[in-house]
């Protein structure tokens, strides 16, 4: 063991924020070891008050550069109970495939190019071409197609432009969708080198385990594997489900000196949210193709090792794959008709609950007569998971105090990286200075 | 799949138009695509915050014109032309996370992977204000018609 280790990973720059690591070891014994999150709060509930229902989702899709469609898709749920507004069920299946969109899109990104580069130790996935150029490519594909699958559903990649409370401003074609099945059956041969590659690595997925609580959306009627319908549930409560309305109950907010997220508990200190507790909470209702890659990775429920929420995202991709096809199927079969979208502004407050690729995501939102927004409250997942890192790093770091301190850095941001965090994409700007 | 035949060049406007200058690529993509009829050739893409997404949206073109606010220690409302070679990136990234994005890091994967445009021009604009506000500071909006040409005598020059 190592008597002396002192690591501060800091990156703190105010505009694009981060994480910190602190660990502090002295003489043996743990003095400091925090996941801080120091960033800027960003204001989006203060933002989009006093402004119109119609405006909301065009702001809040700008919190989130990845997952922007599923702020947009919570945030029309909202505005839409709000206002009492029902959609037509080809509305709702389209969203869902347009949600479906950027479950790949963004679980691909994740597992491709940001975890992948750890599995084959690679610093990140820029090296990682010159070690597994054909793996990259075919992430890179594989990224295409959801990316171009998302400008299909949702009329650009980021940033929706054809969600309206009530419906959609524009659908798709029934040729365009039979194209979108056939790419996506075409896509399928390439999921499958991707889980051949990651499990080639697998034994560098560090064996680490902590049981916690894992919360997720569940959808009993009919039962699904659900990223849009549903209540809440988690592990603790032996499946019941919660009304999204009652979330507050769930996510009990509140503030921690070391972090200007908010942090979150429910029947314990922490609890975990993203891919694997979805998993924890719904597997049996995986896709057949979902439950395979489940089992060639010897993912069960009940697994607590958080490293595995990567092995749990790329089991998502092939489930959204197959359910996303079997969603086109039922388009089809009905057959596509235009729908005349409209709202009338009305007072009222109403909650949207979706599952973002890194969790589950709240927005709460109350209008004056006028349709003016006059309280809005959003809880992202990632604040969800920061308490539940910093146990993990608790109960991880004496584990691994053996190890050189390079090696104990890389594993902790290893950790940190295995929860896909979104702690900030705001702002991207360049910033360089000139080759002399 | 995708709605449109993908056009030879593309013009890319990064930013987050809830940051203020932060979004002045995204503007110039709005005043920009009200002359796309002179462009027939180029697709006006509004990229926002898109990170790994631009790779797609350069790859294999002929041309990819990228517009972004750029900190280049100049000052306020300067416009610079560069390419990718003629500059080094001095952001730090944590790497936690794939929210946080380099494009000359994109760029360079692009060119790893053998789909790099035959040409990337980046124009780079020095920001006077990067915090919440939906309207760019009016250091840049006095400049916002400069911009709009310097972007339009760079995809004139180029038509075959």
């Amino acid at each position: 063991m190592h008597n002396n280790v002192n690591i501060n990973v800091h990156h703190v720059t105010r505009v694009e924020g981060h994480g910190n690591i602190v660990v502090n070891v002295a003489d043996g014994r743990i003095e400091t070891l925090q996941w801080q999150v120091p960033e800027a709060p960003r204001f989006f509930e203060a933002m989009v008050r006093g402004r119109s229902y119609e405006d909301i989702q065009t702001v809040v899709s700008r919190i989130c550069g990845i997952c922007s469609i599923t702020h947009s898709l919570a945030s029309t749920k909202a505005v839409e109970s709000a206002l009492g507004l029902e959609v037509s069920e080809q509305t709702d299946k389209l969203r869902i495939l347009m949600h479906y969109s950027e479950q790949l899109q963004s679980h691909i990104l994740h597992v491709g190019y940001l975890a992948a580069p750890d599995f084959f130790g690679a610093p990140s996935v820029v090296p990682l071409v010159a070690i597994a150029a054909d793996v990259v490519k075919t992430v890179v594909r594989v990224h295409r197609v959801a990316n171009e699958w998302s400008d299909l559903l949702a009329g650009r990649t980021t940033h929706p432009v054809t969600l309206r409370p009530g419906g959609l401003t524009r659908i798709p074609t029934e040729k365009q969708l039979r194209q979108l099945k056939k790419t996506l059956k075409d896509t399928i041969p390439d999921l499958k080198v991707i889980a051949d590659a990651v499990l080639s690595v697998a034994a560098n997925i560090p064996s680490f385990e902590r049981q916690t609580e894992y919360v997720s959306l569940k959808q009993t009627n009919p039962p699904a594997y659900s990223f849009y319908h549903g209540g809440v549930t988690s592990t603790d409560i032996n499946g019941q489900v919660i009304p999204i309305e009652r979330w507050h109950e769930v996510t009990n907010e509140y503030v921690c000196p070391q972090s200007t997220a908010k942090w979150t508990k429910w029947h314990r200190d922490c609890y975990a949210v993203g891919a694997l507790a979805r998993f924890n909470n719904n597997g049996e209702l995986l896709s057949p193709m979902g439950k395979d890659a489940a089992k060639m990775f010897g993912l069960k429920r009940g697994c607590c090792n958080p490293f595995m929420n990567t092995v749990a995202q790329l089991v998502e991709c092939f489930h959204v794959i197959e359910a996303s096809i079997a969603l086109i199927d039922e388009l089809l079969t009905k057959g596509l008709k235009e729908e005349k979208v409209s709202s009338v502004a009305k007072a009222g407050k109403g909650v949207g609950c979706v599952e973002a690729p890194r969790g589950i995501l709240f927005h709460e939102y109350e209008f004056d007569k006028n349709g003016s927004c006059v309280a809005a409250d959003i809880c992202i997942p990632t604040n969800q998971n920061h308490a539940n890192i910093q146990k993990d790093f608790e109960k991880f770091l004496p584990e691994i105090l053996g190890q050189s301190e390079n090696e104990i850095r890389l594993k902790l941001e290893m950790l940190v990286r295995s929860y896909d965090p979104c702690i900030s994409c705001s702002t991207h700007m360049l910033n360089v200075q000139f080759v002399r | 799949m995708t709605r449109h035949t993908r056009k030879k060049d593309v013009v890319l406007g990064l930013g987050n138009v809830l940051m203020s200058d932060e979004g002045i690529g995204v503007h110039l993509i709005e005043r920009l695509s009200a002359l796309k009829k002179n462009f027939p050739h180029v697709d006006f893409i509004d990229a926002g915050t898109a990170g790994m997404s631009i790779l797609h949206l350069i790859a294999n073109r002929r041309k990819a014109i990228i517009i972004d606010c750029a900190k280049m220690q100049t000052a306020p409302g300067t416009i610079r032309r560069f390419g990718p070679h003629q500059v080094e990136s001095v952001k730090t990234l944590a790497h936690y996370s794939c929210h946080e994005a380099d494009i000359l890091q994109i760029v360079g994967l692009c060119r790893q992977l053998g789909q790099l445009p035959d040409e990337i021009v980046f124009f780079g604009i020095e920001p006077q204000t990067v915090a919440p506000d939906r309207s760019i500071s009016q250091t840049l909006a006095a400049r916002i018609n400069d911009y709009v040409a310097a972007v339009c005598k760079e995809l004139t020059c180029q038509i075959d």
